[in-house]
């Protein structure tokens, strides 16, 4: 059953020098209770499309055209006051913990708690403080230390009370954005493991977001590799794995492939991607493309299906069949 | 240090700076101030009538609202309070740039040495600012005063100054601790450059700025001081200023009956006061990019 | 470090201070031109009363001898005797500083209160007219000179008006006449207005813009963006995520302002006849009172040591971050 289905949506900013569209017509469908990754360099417009669903786009934020299903409602046109019953509630999002993103001067068990009142006003006492038990549980944090303050806790034990508060309300669609980046690798690791066990244990939607196509890979199963605004390739993890289409997603790989793969992959210097204040129409990755064709300049590319679950968005994507095909 | 690249900066920090409403209004007030401290050489000599000190209008004994002949009228010994007003601008230009200039060249140094040898003398100079920071140093002068009888204005100057260091070295230590670290001065010290050179050549260039900043907010506090001190009657009485205006308006029985010489010192003090409290957050925007308007991704 | 523990490094902390403040002051003292005895003793007493008193504050014996007794005597609350009233000085200076308590706490605590609360509602509608108005205006009272301003008020509010009494702070047919406490209270109140208006408006100028800068940086910090991801209201993120958060740098500033606020009280006192300590420190001053200037000024020292301390403890109590 679909969740979460997101068509045509296209987002800008208004900038002083006019209107930059980070999102350009994308489109993706969730099904409930699976993750989808999303992974992209910075200013790909992945954190953008992350805000959207929460209804937090910053000011300057339009969204310019699409609609956002999400159980039965079109979020695009919620009001402030409709959006306030679904962030937090049916919606949730696992910030950064180290973007500063617990308030220093509150209780943990109060800035969850709060959450929870929020949503559930009627609760009672003794039910709240039996939920909390269970999310500190889940998350793995000794109850005792509940009532700290933020700063006394260690960066991955934030990470996972900043988990712990999403969790807080079940909702059914949870939005990772960068979780471990800031981490170091041990607790990055216990982190990612955690998010992905309590993924399953829960059932809960997720969209994981990041520019690490490795970290994206260990939490989801279907993953979306954006560049400059789009998505340009969407497939199951060993798809994009074992035969990527898209030459940009190819060069992700290439950074992250050991490197006795690397021998028939050549990574070219990147150049900066488009400057996406102007329309462009012709593909966006062309000039960092080794097998860019005269079409590729001079057309938008269309998508193309490779399998029921696999699809790029390139106009020559047989070419990089041939080239990576041998594995 | 002058090349290209600086040039630029600077020209791009003045844009700022005079797109800033802020800054704008605050250039403006202190034009005209200029102005008015420009215009107090050139009053005395149209006759010795204008002298704001000693000019005296023969024909009048009281104060007198004012008329063609003296626009702002006349204190209560027949002197041109414009003549006054105008003098009185030019004294606090005098007193808070002095004062302020002596005030930042105190704290800049402080807060370099303090920030770059650290250790005692560090703590030894930042407890000595701390101490001074929480005195009160309008109550301080006055105990000065009583003790050392009647001040002339430098020595009001360098006391107000003496008083205003400690903010300006705070902030100049921990911008000299952060510089400490970085490679440039690392690699000049690896070079054998002396602990002066490093100080006056590599850390003082990059903390001027915040240094001049700092000397807007301290040109305000010199001469809302000074005003008070004039105002209380422990100035200097060889000097006419807008304190010592309010002075003589109070101290004369004349401010309910006189507007004309109660309104304009006071409101002078206070609009020179606006016009460097706004200079100083419109350079604070300049110099701080996260303070400038946002939503311009 | 505990919290007694804590409390009692900011006292040693206030009373090192205070004691280097007392040992400078002697030194002024015998540093400043002329005969220190004449400073410490009225010229105009029976030379048995001076000779009493030279014996009294050691002004006979070498100077540290001086001092220890100066210190002694300071710690014992023996002040010598004012010039001017003929009487000792700690019997004056107790009963000025009550006055100077009233009109500066309750100054301070309501613009503090009141400019927190207004630079929150400005920094929440940034942009807005009712921002613009507020913030201007607090730019305006925050520069104004505050003896000037003081005086306009006395003038219109005063003189042309006659709302409030032009000085003092009890009407005098009421030091005499056998009045209930409760007139007495009120009519107190009624001398403390003008002068209570002023510190009040010129300190508000100041802790709304502290408070509205405070809270636009506060708001643009991430754990805003959190609260509003769990969907609380937008006057739950403005008062207790944005507020609260945004209050702590303003009750620092409170104390880092305390010596600006003791100057504008001491002009403040002087303007509207207000028999606190400050006015009492001018007029000793204006009158060559040596040692009730003395004394006022280490009062007043004193009363911005403890202030700075009462603020220290306050922000230590409020941010759990501080660690003692």
């Amino acid at each position: 059953m679909t969740l979460l289905s997101v068509k045509n949506l296209s987002i800008g900013y208004k900038t002083k020098k006019g209107l930059l569209k980070a999102v350009d017509n994308i489109s993706f469908d969730l099904e409930k209770g699976l993750p989808l990754g999303f992974v992209g360099e910075s200013g790909c417009g992945k954190t953008t499309i992350g805000m959207a669903l929460m209804g937090l786009l910053p000011e300057n934020a339009v969204i310019l055209e699409g609609s956002i299903q999400f159980q039965g409602e079109d979020l695009v046109r919620l009001t402030e006051k409709q959006w306030r019953k679904v962030r937090g509630a049916k919606i949730a999002m696992i910030f950064q913990a180290a973007m500063n993103a617990l308030n220093p001067v509150h209780r943990v068990d109060e800035q969850i708690k709060e959450a929870i009142i929020t949503h559930q006003p009627d609760m009672s006492d003794a039910d709240l403080s039996d939920r909390l038990n269970a999310l500190f549980d889940l998350v793995d944090i000794p109850v005792a230390r509940m009532k700290d303050y933020p700063h006394e806790y260690s960066g991955g034990m934030k990470q996972r009370v900043i988990i712990a508060m999403a969790l807080a309300c079940d909702p059914d669609l949870i939005i990772a954005d960068e979780p471990t980046t800031a981490l170091d690798v041990i607790v990055q690791d216990q982190i990612l493991k955690e998010i992905r066990k309590v993924q399953q244990k829960i059932r809960t939607g997720l969209i994981f977001i990041s520019h690490d196509i490795a970290v994206v890979a260990s939490v989801c199963d279907r993953i979306c590799v954006m560049y400059a605004g789009q998505i340009v390739e969407t497939g199951t993890k060993k798809e994009v794995f074992t035969s990527p289409r898209h030459p940009y997603t190819l060069s992700l790989l290439g950074s992250y492939l050991s490197l006795d793969n690397l021998d028939d992959i050549v990574i070219p210097d990147m150049q900066e991607p488009p400057d996406l204040l102007s329309d462009i129409g012709s593909c966006r990755f062309a000039d960092n493309c080794r097998v860019c064709s005269e079409t590729c300049k001079k057309e938008e590319p269309g998508w193309v299906q490779i399998s029921a679950t696999h699809k790029a968005f390139c106009c020559e994507p047989q070419i990089i069949r041939g080239s990576h095909g041998k594995n | 240090m002058l090349n290209k690249y600086s040039l630029q900066r600077f020209y791009k920090g003045w844009q700022i700076f005079i797109e800033n409403p802020l800054g704008k209004t605050g250039v403006i007030i202190l034009v005209v101030f200029m102005f008015m401290a420009i215009a107090s050489f050139f009053v005395p000599l149209i006759g010795p009538m204008y002298d704001p000190m000693t000019g005296i209008d023969p024909d009048i004994r009281v104060s007198t609202g004012p008329s063609l002949t003296h626009w702002l009228g006349t204190d209560n010994v027949g002197r041109d309070l414009f003549a006054q007003l105008l003098e009185g601008a030019k004294v606090a230009f005098i007193v808070g740039l002095s004062a302020a200039f002596i005030s930042i060249v105190i704290g800049t140094l402080v807060g370099m040495v303090a920030g770059y040898t650290g250790g005692l003398l560090d703590a030894f100079l930042m407890r000595t600012a701390d101490i001074i920071m929480v005195l009160p140093s309008l109550v301080i002068l006055l105990i000065l005063a009583s003790l050392f009888g009647q001040f002339n204005i430098w020595i009001i100057v360098f006391i107000i100054a003496i008083m205003r260091w400690p903010a300006v070295s705070r902030v100049i230590r921990s911008q000299t601790l952060s510089l400490k670290h970085r490679p440039f001065i690392e690699a000049s010290r690896v070079a054998g450059a002396s602990h002066l050179r490093i100080i006056f050549r590599h850390i003082m260039p990059n903390v001027l700025p915040l240094a001049f900043l700092y000397m807007t907010f301290r040109v305000t506090a010199a001469i809302l001081v000074e005003a008070a001190l004039s105002f209380l009657g422990f100035g200097d009485p060889s000097q006419v200023s807008w304190g010592m205006m309010l002075q003589w308006v109070w101290k004369s029985g004349h401010m309910f009956q006189a507007p004309y010489w109660l309104i304009p010192p006071g409101m002078c003090i206070s609009l020179l006061t606006l016009a460097f409290y706004l200079l100083g957050r419109a350079m604070d925007e300049v110099l701080d990019p996260r303070l400038r308007k946002e939503g311009q991704a | 470090m505990t919290k007694p523990g804590y409390i009692l490094v900011k006292l040693v902390e206030v009373a090192v201070i205070f004691f280097i403040i007392l040992t400078a002051l002697f030194f002024l003292f015998r540093l400043s031109p002329g005969d220190p005895m004449s400073k410490m003793v009225d010229p105009m007493l029976t030379p048995e009363d001076m000779a009493h008193l030279i014996e009294q504050m050691g002004l006979d014996r070498p100077l540290w001898e001086q001092y220890l007794i100066y210190v002694k005597n300071f710690l014992t609350g023996s002040f010598g005797f004012s010039f001017h009233y003929g009487e000792p000085v700690s019997h004056i200076i107790v009963d000025k500083l009550k006055w100077t308590i009233l009109l500066f706490t309750t100054s301070t605590v309501l613009a503090a209160f009141a400019g927190i609360f207004l630079g929150k509602i400005a920094a929440w509608h940034k942009g807005s007219h009712l921002d613009n108005v507020m913030s201007i205006s607090a730019l305006v009272c925050y520069t104004l000179f505050i003896p000037w301003f003081a005086l306009l008020l006395l003038w219109i509010l005063g003189f042309k008006l006659g709302l409030f009494p032009l000085g003092g702070v009890l009407s005098p047919q009421l030091w005499v006449g056998n009045a209930s406490l409760l007139v007495r209270i009120l009519d107190v109140l009624h001398h403390l207005m003008l002068p209570l208006m002023t510190l009040f408006i010129i300190n508000l100028g100041s802790y709304l813009l502290l408070m509205r800068s405070s809270m636009l940086s506060v708001l643009r910090e991430d754990y805003i963006i959190t609260a509003r991801a769990k969907g609380l209201s937008e006057k739950v993120i403005r008062n207790k995520h944005a507020a609260q958060n945004a209050a702590l740098p303003v009750i620092t500033s409170v104390g880092l302002s305390l010596a600006f606020s003791i100057n504008g009280g001491a002009l403040t006192e002087q303007i509207f006849t207000w028999p606190g300590i400050g006015k009492e420190l001018i007029f000793a001053v204006s009158n060559n009172d040596y040692p009730l200037a003395q004394a006022c000024f280490l009062l007043i020292a004193l009363v911005v040591l403890v202030a700075n301390l009462i603020v220290d403890l306050l922000y230590a109590w409020l941010d759990p971050r501080i660690t003692y």
